[in-house]
């Protein structure tokens, strides 16, 4: 099959695909942030029940193969009568594991201040929420620019489990495995989803780069 | 996390000083309140779990037969032949990228730059597609196992080049300097003082990865290759016991990986080099 003859009978699938994945990944990713605040809030707080919860939740879901918690939120929660669409199966997957490795990527952006910071800002007279909101957020929010790009494209290709539950329309690693058992599409059919992974990643990293390079505090 | 406590105050303990009197109390109620919050959530699970009936005996009881892990175990040794395999030809040939990458020869260094932002950029997944659905149209014939071996090498490979390039950057360039104004070649430079001490730095990294490894063997089912998901899969339809055996199953590979988390963080720490992602 050429290529012209290819997009020609499977291009809006591509399309579609491609669209799926990108969309996925963006309403995963705000998703992704805000729950890793949260566990991270858990983890860094007095209160020893919550950290260890936080704890527990990122060795769970940082551990945990994705498709064995792809295959335990589709199939195995409808037998406890929790049951959600099959778009928002994967979404739900992607969310819990990409929240854990953004609250480890939080925690050390935490790590990087030293400890002398935060004593001097509070025998300065900082309260608690202002050594937060002006020590400790704004350092831990630009040194973890890099780790978040790397997370964000962790989170596209963690949606390409998608392929593993009937999505319409399907995401970009499903549109393969459709032309594929459809027609003999050969390496083209391959090569035209890689490429929609491949450079939606390199521009991912390519504005993360530069965003790093402005934001980043040189020790 | 808590070795590092005991060494030097983390940032999470400095957070807070020391509390006092009426903090105390405030401390006390917030970690009742906490821990009642969170006996109360898994209270929900746990009810749901018996409302449903997936608390019955039936689903749980032949996890006392030992066949039943037997069949698991052997799963488990087609799981760690695949990891392994993998681990071991993307050690190799990540480290071929990276030489190529480094290598100052300007079309090799190019070719070797793209096929690793390739693999790094393309879901396991999709190369597993490839090897399974696009590869026998051109008339080869694989077994299951390099199916799954493959692809997973492949994306490993691109993670371990950028490993080994973030090791070779590590090694201060003074030495490099050194190497060469005594008349060692760049080659000789390369292997005789850079990389010997690059692999060193990175190979609690090296260890991490394996997780990686270990958790894109999963998808083995696509494939049909026995490992410890897919024979979990056929106890699945011979006990009909789907949410029992997928718990099971996700605990045991949280503790795999687990445990290859923490080997890691403790050759770090043995060996005093960072873990570099």
């Amino acid at each position: 099959m050429g290529l012209s003859e290819l997009l020609g009978t499977y291009g809006q699938n591509y399309l579609d695909g491609l669209l799926t994945t990108w969309g996925m990944t963006a309403v995963s990713f705000v998703f992704v942030m805000a729950l890793a605040v949260l566990v991270t809030v858990m983890r860094v707080s007095p209160l020893a029940p919550l950290r260890a919860a936080g704890d527990l939740y990122v060795q769970v879901f940082r551990n945990i193969p994705g498709v064995a918690l792809l295959i335990i939120i589709a199939y195995a929660l409808p037998s406890l009568r929790v049951v959600l669409e099959w778009r928002t199966c994967v979404i739900v997957t992607t969310i819990l594991l990409g929240s854990a490795f953004g609250s480890e990527n939080f925690m050390s952006g935490i790590n990087t201040i030293s400890v002398g910071q935060i004593e001097a800002a509070r025998s300065l007279g900082l309260t608690f929420g202002q050594i937060l909101r002006r020590v400790v957020i704004p350092q831990a929010l630009r040194t973890t620019v890099l780790p978040m790009t790397n997370l964000l494209i962790a989170v596209m290709l963690t949606t390409a489990l998608g392929s593993q539950v009937p999505l319409d329309p399907q995401e970009l690693t499903g549109v393969v495995s459709y032309v594929n058992t459809r027609s003999t599409g050969g390496i083209l059919a391959f090569l035209i989803s890689a490429l929609g992974y491949a450079l939606t990643a390199f521009v991912i990293s390519f504005v993360g780069n530069r965003v790093d390079r402005r934001v980043r505090i040189l020790r | 996390m808590s070795a590092r406590a005991v060494s030097a105050p983390s940032v999470r303990d400095a957070l807070f000083e020391a509390p006092g009197p009426r903090m105390r109390r405030k401390i006390v109620v917030g970690t009742a309140v906490s821990a009642l919050l969170v006996a109360l959530g898994l209270a929900v699970v746990v009810r749901q779990f018996y409302v449903t009936g997936q608390l019955d005996a039936r689903y749980w009881s032949f996890f006392l037969e030992w066949t039943t892990w037997r069949f698991l175990a052997q799963g488990f040794v087609g799981t760690l032949e695949v990891a392994l395999t993998a681990g071991a030809i993307a050690l190799v040939l990540g480290l071929v990228l990276m030489l190529g990458r480094t290598s100052g020869v300007r079309p090799l260094s190019a070719v070797c730059r793209v096929v690793t932002d390739f693999f790094r950029g393309v879901p396991s997944l999709l190369l597993i597609y490839f090897f399974f659905l696009v590869v026998p149209q051109y008339g080869v014939k694989m077994p299951a196992f390099w199916m799954l071996t493959l692809p997973v090498a492949l994306a490993a490979a691109g993670v371990l080049a950028e490993v080994f390039r973030a090791g070779v950057n590590a090694v201060p360039k003074g030495q490099v300097e050194a190497a060469l104004s005594l008349g060692l070649s760049p080659a000789r430079t390369m292997f005789k003082i850079v990389l010997p001490q690059a692999v060193r730095y990175v190979i609690p990294s090296l260890i991490a990865q394996l997780v990686v490894v270990v958790k894109d063997t999963t998808v083995a089912y696509v494939v049909s290759y026995p490992d410890l998901m897919q024979n979990a899969r056929v106890l699945i339809t011979s006990y009909d016991a789907l949410v029992s055996m997928y718990l099971v199953i996700a605990l045991i590979y949280i503790l795999i990986n687990y445990a290859i988390n923490k080997a890691s963080v403790y050759v770090a720490q043995r060996t005093g080099v960072k873990i570099i992602r």
